[in-house]
């Protein structure tokens, strides 16, 4: 298989944004291209999960595509529910690995904030299995039981979960291109609003707005795209047997690391899919970034922080630098581009070579692994 | 009474999902009608204080694992003092599922044989509702 390679990224501030959703794409895009110094990609793949019901328009791939001034350039649209960027990413690199284009944009984006809040949580709900739904199952409510199976099992703790929010609020602090650039407390965190028992506010991620884009070529640039891996898992929540780890995850580290030819002990910093903050610590371990039962402890202890030997999220992650759906999977890989190549000012994590970035889709039914890597 | 729940099982690896399924999730096979008994042990669960349109704040969630294998999400009137490995008994109000203990499922059966049921249109949404204003009714009663 050859090779493909990251040769330009971009992506818009996120946060609660006024333009129409394709001009925030339409920005991210047009900063990729000019750094891949490209006129035009050979093709597009568009990611958004919902903006049918979110800004009411359909056949996103053309109005996207036509409204950044692409609407020669072949362009399809990829969903997988909140990892809809990653898929896309996917789709991108298959094109280009497989030599059907040279060059592909993969532009994802999402606009929630100008819709009130339960309207928003409603038709996120809408990624979950019908019947949970029909008893009020939302996202926040699977999180929560999730969660009271983590901490009845003893693996976590509540300052643990809460120290995953201090410590990405933290990194946003340093992100200009951030949701929320305050930093919290671990008090703060722990009295924080209780949303879906035990589950607090400020264990969840905000709801945001905002675009990320990449370049893939055949031709050779500074990152190379070192492995990718899909791994799924059923719709209902009630169907799985374990309610504390992630196949998905496990599925998709497992093809990642495969295709990259080396371990998880090799990743120097990552974007981890921390929607909720317990699902950082559950996916450090399904990563195999951590050993079971350790990433809790790793986290208070400051290992996976800044300048720990870890760096765990440094963009702020979904929790900070915010969650616009689809745009997240591709804005973690544009954060890992930036810490490849030096360029993440604020937070640069030194010679880090290996990136991986983890993105969940739905609760857990469709996540993706992508690894990146510095060429020398 | 233990009320007795429609699942299905696979032919090719057991696994019994409740409701009923025509596919297995994880086999390209259809699957097998059964019925399991509605009694199991709390798997998880969560209070939401922020439910969706149609829901009334807190809203109890459970999962539970019935002893006939499915796991089952439903709802719960109260969940104090309730803990994860808790043996519970599932009782359906007009369709929706609650667990609960014998004894509040009791009253719930009596006040319901008094009412009647619900018309079949009426929407799950409206019941569970109804169900819960009538919960916190009889516990301001009691009080």
């Amino acid at each position: 298989m050859p090779d493909v390679f990251v040769a330009g990224v971009g992506m818009t501030r996120v946060g609660r944004r006024g333009e129409p959703l394709p001009e925030l794409m339409a920005d991210a895009a047009h900063a990729a291209l000019a750094e891949a110094g490209l006129d035009a990609p050979e093709a597009i793949v568009v990611a958004t999960m919902n903006p049918e019901e979110f800004v009411g328009d359909g056949n996103f791939a053309s109005n996207v595509a036509t409204q950044m001034g692409f609407a020669d350039v072949p362009t399809l649209r990829v969903e997988t529910a909140t990892s809809s960027g990653a898929a896309a990413f996917y789709a991108g690199f298959a094109q280009v690995a497989a030599g059907l284009r040279a060059s592909v944009l993969v532009v994802g984006g999402e606009k929630m904030t100008h819709l009130a809040t339960p309207k928003v949580s409603e038709l996120i709900g809408r990624s979950i299995d019908p019947y949970e739904r029909a008893y009020g199952a939302t996202m926040p409510a699977l999180a929560g039981l999730v969660t009271r199976a983590l901490l009845t099992r003893g693996a976590i703790t509540s300052r643990e979960i809460a120290q995953v929010a201090v410590k990405n609020h933290a990194n946003g602090a340093r992100n200009p291109l951030a949701h929320f650039q305050e930093p919290v407390t671990l008090e703060e965190v722990l009295e924080s609003r209780m949303v879906a028992d035990p589950l607090r506010l400020l264990h969840c991620c905000p709801i945001s707005d905002g675009a990320a884009a990449v370049v893939l070529t055949a031709e050779p640039s500074h990152v190379r795209v070192a492995g990718i891996g899909q791994g799924t898992d059923t719709l209902a929540v009630r169907h799985r047997r374990e309610l504390t780890s992630f196949t998905a995850t496990r599925m998709a580290a497992r093809e990642a690391f495969g295709m990259a030819r080396f371990g998880p002990e090799r990743v120097d910093v990552a974007e981890v899919h921390d929607a909720f903050t317990p699902f950082e610590l559950i996916s450090l371990e399904d990563l195999g970034l951590f050993p079971q039962g350790k990433a809790g402890r790793a986290t208070l202890d400051g290992d996976t922080a800044l300048d720990g030997r870890l760096p765990i999220n440094t963009s702020g992650g979904l929790k900070a630098r915010g969650h616009p759906l689809a745009a997240t999977g591709i804005a973690q890989i544009v954060e890992c581009v930036w810490q490849l190549t030096g360029r993440a000012h604020g937070r640069q994590v030194p010679h880090a070579t290996r990136a991986l970035a983890h993105s969940i889709g739905g609760l857990a039914t469709n996540n993706w692994v992508t690894l990146l890597e510095a060429r020398a | 009474m233990i009320e007795m729940i429609k699942a299905s099982r696979c032919p090719r690896c057991e696994m019994v999902v409740a409701p009923p399924a025509s596919y297995c999730p994880h086999h390209p096979v259809l699957m097998t009608p059964i019925t399991v008994p509605g009694m199991g042990e709390i798997v998880s669960f969560t209070t939401l204080h922020t439910p969706p349109a149609g829901f009334k704040s807190p809203l109890h969630l459970a999962i539970v694992e019935l002893d006939g294998g499915a796991r089952f999400v439903c709802h719960g009137s109260d969940v104090k003092g309730l803990k994860v490995g808790a043996d519970v008994a599932i009782e359906a109000i007009d369709n929706i599922y609650y667990f609960s203990s014998l004894g509040a499922m009791d009253r719930a059966r009596l006040f319901w044989r008094r009412t009647g049921r619900a018309g079949e249109r009426v929407n799950a949404i409206a019941r569970s509702l109804a169900k819960r204003m009538w919960r916190s009714r009889t516990i301001d009663k009691s009080a």
